[in-house]
């Protein structure tokens, strides 16, 4: 039975929302992980959820993804396994080196709790394969470091390589450079994004105006995880 | 250029330098790091006549702005260079 | 407050001794008034505080009430008031911290936050910087610790400026066969789990028994850790649901002390503690260890059997510990420091010591409260008031506040801020129930006529939980006031209770819980606005038939519920538009509070509205403006069909702040229905007007155009008040 990890390292606070969804919504195996106790080459997805590990000091992800388990995480990579890191996992993503750019303090200064329009460019990958180029979704964004910098010399190399998504038209809540609130790598194996899709599966939790944009990302992965992509 | 730094007093706990210690540099096994205070940094580009008068500008901004809470913070206040 | 002269004498009396320096420190903590109560004890019984579904009352350290069958609420409130006027980001997160430790200590999981704040004129700069400071530290500490805020009060008033009122609540859930009830045992551990402990906090709770002196307050402050917290949350649960303790406490006000005296006094039991175990961060004396208010430390019962794997999970989960000694039969307390005996003090008479019988005495300025209101002049511009009304902080969008708090992790939050009259989460069980929540209060009310002031706190709070279509089944509350030592002070906090008292019983609301915080004045000796803030509860039966306030549909009838009095006195209009704080406040209508909820819970079940909003600050002219704002639909009303008995002046149609009224919309095809149920339930209700497909909100009075707005116009006046006053 393929088993999806949700990383929990101290103050990671999304955990079980994320393991709500895979489990209650998506039908997938779902187990959250203690930092100390994931091994590699045991799981067949890794999300690492929002929250403020270690309690963002230092700068949001920067302890956690010092820690050994990102080690082992890189490891699973190169063994294909898809790895999702959401809002604190981009961050921690994005500080391990894992996929590129900064994520740094919102151009307001202050932490914004707001639903946002995204759209997504380039798909690739098991977290995407369900969406289509330039397609819409809708998702909030909890946080206050999540404004995306990247210098202009790597986004004019990624930006046509690597799958986006940004803030629609309109939405960018924090100054993100290239309006990017998400990226992948080559592949589209390991995306990062600052909205909480997790939050955006349900309809009952979905404002008016909106749409529970967040599902397809985890119907992505188990159409993926079935079907190979 | 007049240099702020702001942290908290002794008495007053700071788990910002206390978790980059411990979670961080003690795990990463540099257990000759004694203890780390976190703090915040301003660096002011201030015109004046002379760089006393910089320092007594500076020094009179984070007192009337309340750049500092004098309750939980101490302040070093100096010239960069 | 040091202990008095008749305090020490009584020490002396109960020890059969001279008292050490240990024991006098334990002594002054224990009976401040923060932890003791001792001024309020006596009022304090005369609130209803039992029902079918209570399951905890007050005196424990967090009430609990049956939601659903199986399932209980936690939920409580505290202050934190004094340290927010000296510190307001740390003063504030480490409100939010101990109130979220209190819910554990049931074994409950902590799935809400609200802050009920109460602060300065934003144009004041003092005040405009304790406002920042504390909307800060509740954002900073309550999103680290995964906990979403999810509703609040907010009230702007010069009042304030020097000494904020800051009231954070804490909402949890368990089911209840997994709340940790029995209590320690004879020979149980007391395991000291969080941070270690420090200088930080010495005699907060004395700090907190009386005013603000301006000197150096800094032994009172503390700064909060949530990741440390957010550890607790994590191994209390894992440690609940593994059975493997048998009683939680608390280290809050009075540290130590307070946590293993009231413990051994409520189970009848006596503990011997060494200090000299405890986990520190410096060296500290026997005396500091045992008053320090260090945060985030909880102390844990744990049966000698359970301790190995109580260990294995503290330590795995990165938690600091200590085991400083075991409850016994003893009944007192023996407190040793390296071996050295310090204390030894009968643990009943530690924790309970007689109450105060303050006396109390009305002040001239509550005369104000009595003043009829003749002579408020004609207003020649109805927009210029509805304008200054609409833009006032305490009616004005909060979002520049709500949008700094995650209020969706959880993934439980289906009324969002800004939505709804209340919050609204759902039990995330695999059923559709929920609960509703949200707390209330009105300085001025309050000021000018404490005893139906608070009553009206307790109604607003009624039918904000009805207009999202729950039903409420209990409050807690928090006394806000001044010196008790002083009789005109303690007037007000003696009326506020009786009001509350009174309606509660009326409405069949039990209150299972409250807190009380005296000595709010400044330096000066003069007291806040006297605050009785309310926060209840309703269950929810299907979280998806819940019920927002925007304005849906473009071509639906707008209806009144409940019948309006000219009542100015006490308005937010009165402030605003004369600037007058005087009058006959709204008085309260219990019995129409409960026939008008009991429609509108009927309506709503029915599906025969599509919005409701409940009438309060502003009057019936801003919650239509609000529904038509967060709607984004405009709408055409004539004032005159307002169902009003003796209101002759416009301005007391439009902004007489009436109680037990609701404005709703309703489909065109439903009227008829909705009105012969209204007809059935014996209520009130005024077809005033229509939503519409333009974006202007027109108001008529019979024949005559009153005002035109443009719906933007208005829009933006309420959405960006709050950014002009804060950014």
């Amino acid at each position: 039975m393929v088993k999806v990890a949700v990383i929990k390292f101290p103050g990671t606070n999304c955990d079980e929302d994320v393991h709500h969804v895979l489990k209650n919504i998506v039908g997938l195996d779902s187990e959250i992980v203690w930092y100390k106790e994931y091994t590699t080459n045991r799981y067949d997805a890794v999300v690492i959820p929002g929250g403020f590990s270690y309690g963002d000091w230092l700068r949001a992800g920067a302890i956690a993804a010092r820690n050994v388990v990102m080690e082992r995480i890189a490891e699973d990579i190169s063994r294909d396994v898809p790895v999702l890191g959401i809002c604190n996992g981009f961050q921690i993503l994005v500080e391990a080196g894992i996929l590129p750019g900064a994520l740094i303090l919102n151009s307001s200064g202050k932490f914004i709790c707001r639903w946002v329009r995204l759209v997504v460019e380039n798909p690739k990958g098991p977290w995407l394969s369900l969406t289509r180029d330039h397609m819409m979704l809708d998702m909030p964004i909890a946080h206050a470091e999540g404004r995306y910098y990247i210098d202009e010399e790597s986004y004019r190399r990624v930006v046509n390589a690597l799958p986006i998504i940004r803030y629609a038209q309109g939405w960018n809540p924090n100054g993100s450079l290239y309006d990017i609130a998400g990226i992948a790598d080559e592949k589209g194996l390991v995306l990062g994004l600052m909205p909480h899709p997790e939050r955006a599966s349900e309809l009952e939790l979905v404002p008016r105006g909106f749409s529970p944009g967040g599902r397809i990302i985890f119907d992505s992965l188990a159409y993926s995880l079935k079907k190979g992509w | 250029m007049v240099e702020v730094i702001i942290t908290n007093k002794k008495a007053v706990r700071d788990p910002e330098g206390e978790t980059i210690h411990k979670h961080l540099i003690l795990r990463k096994g540099f257990n000759s790091v004694k203890s780390v205070r976190a703090g915040k940094y301003l660096l002011l580009t201030v015109e004046s006549e002379t760089p006393e008068k910089a320092l007594e500008i500076a020094k009179e901004i984070c007192e009337k702005l309340r750049i500092y809470n004098p309750v939980v913070h101490d302040i070093e206040v100096r010239l960069r260079g | 407050m040091p202990l008095t002269d008749s305090e020490i004498e009584e020490i002396r009396n109960i020890l059969g001794r001279e008292p050490t320096v240990e024991e006098l420190a334990m002594f002054e903590a224990q009976w401040s008034e923060h932890c003791s109560y001792k001024s309020s004890r006596l009022l304090l019984k005369l609130l209803p505080t039992t029902g079918k579904h209570v399951i905890v009352g007050p005196g424990k350290d967090a009430p609990a009430v049956e939601l659903f069958p199986g399932i209980a609420v936690v939920f409580k409130i505290e202050s934190h008031n004094h340290p927010s006027a000296i510190d307001p980001y740390d003063g504030a997160a480490t409100g939010i911290g101990g109130i979220v430790r209190d819910i554990l200590t049931l074994g409950a999981k902590p799935i809400a936050l609200l802050d009920l704040l109460y602060m300065g004129d934003p144009k004041d700069p003092h005040a405009n910087w304790l406002i920042r400071g504390i909307v800060k530290g509740i954002s900073d500490y309550g999103n680290r610790i995964g906990v979403p805020t999810v509703a609040g009060d907010t009230w702007f008033d010069y009042a304030f400026n020097i000494q904020p009122l800051v009231n954070v609540v804490c909402v949890g859930i368990a089911p209840i066969d997994r709340l940790v009830l029995r209590g320690p045992r004879a020979n149980d551990y007391i395991v000291i789990i969080g941070n270690a402990t420090g200088r930080d906090g010495l005699l907060g709770s004395s700090f907190a028994s009386k005013p603000l002196s301006g000197e150096d307050e800094i032994s009172a402050v503390q700064v909060g850790d949530p990741l440390m917290e957010k550890l607790l949350i994590d191994v209390i649960q894992i440690l609940v649901d593994r059975k493997l303790v048998n009683y939680i406490k608390d280290l809050g006000g009075g540290g130590l002390t307070t946590a293993v005296s009231e413990t051994a006094a409520d189970y009848n039991l006596g503990a011997e503690i060494h200090l000299d175990k405890l986990h520190t961060r410096q060296e500290l004396t026997p005396l500091e260890l045992l008053v320090s208010e260090s945060q985030e430390r909880m102390l844990l019962a744990v049966d000698p059997d359970n301790l190995p794997k109580v260990v294995e999970v503290l330590e795995n989960y990165d938690v600091m510990f200590s085991l400083i000694g075991r409850f016994n039969e003893s009944g007192r307390i023996r407190v040793y420091f390296k071996g050295r005996l310090v204390a030894d003090v009968p643990a009943k008479e530690l924790a309970r010591p007689r109450a105060i019988r303050r006396s109390s005495k009305p002040p001239t300025e509550a005369l104000k409260g009595f003043t009829p209101i003749v002579d408020v002049p004609q207003i020649e511009s109805i927009e210029k008031a509805i304008i200054a009304v609409l833009s006032s902080p305490n009616i004005a969008s909060k979002k520049w506040i709500y949008e700094q708090y995650d209020y969706e992790v959880g993934a439980r939050t289906v009324i969002k801020p800004g939505w709804g009259d209340a919050a609204v989460l759902r039990l995330l069980d695999g059923s559709r129930r929920g609960l509703a929540i949200k707390g209330d209060a009105n300085p001025r009310y309050t000021f000018l006529d404490p005893f139906n002031g608070s009553a009206n706190s307790v109604a607003e709070c009624f039918r904000n939980l009805v207009a999202v279509g729950s039903k409420p089944i209990a409050i807690v509350d928090e006394l806000n006031a001044g010196n008790p030592e002083k009789p005109e002070h303690f007037w007000y906090f003696e009326e506020m209770l009786k009001g509350i008292a009174w309606i509660t019983e009326e409405l069949a609301l039990p209150i299972v819980g409250g807190k009380v915080s005296f000595y709010n004045e400044d330096m000066y000796g003069k007291q806040i606005k006297p605050t009785s803030t309310i926060v209840g509860v309703g269950r929810i039966d299907d979280v998806t038939a819940t019920k927002t306030f925007d304005f849906k549909s473009s071509d639906s009838v707008i209806v009144v519920v409940g019948i309006t009095y000219p009542e100015l006195g006490g308005t937010e209009y009165l402030y605003r538009v004369h600037g007058l704080e005087i009058g006959e406040i709204p008085r309260p209508r219990p019995v129409l509070e409960i026939r008008n909820a009991e429609f509108i819970l009927a309506a709503i079940k029915r599906s025969l509205v599509n919005a409701v909003h409940d009438i309060g600050l502003g009057g019936l002219i801003t919650t239509v403006i609000e529904m038509a704002i967060a709607g984004s639909t405009g709408f055409n009303i004539d004032v005159s069909k307002v169902l009003c008995r003796g209101c002759y002046r416009l301005d007391e149609i439009l902004f007489s702040e009436t109680q037990a009224r609701y404005v709703v919309e309703v489909d065109r095809d439903k009227l008829e229905t909705f009105l012969s149920l209204a007809n059935e339930y014996n209520v009130y209700t005024s077809v005033v007007g229509y939503t519409s497909d333009k974006p202007t909100c027109i108001i008529r009075n019979g024949d005559k155009e009153v005002s035109i707005f443009e719906l933007d116009f208005l829009k933006n006046i309420y959405e960006e008040t709050l950014d002009k006053e804060l950014e």
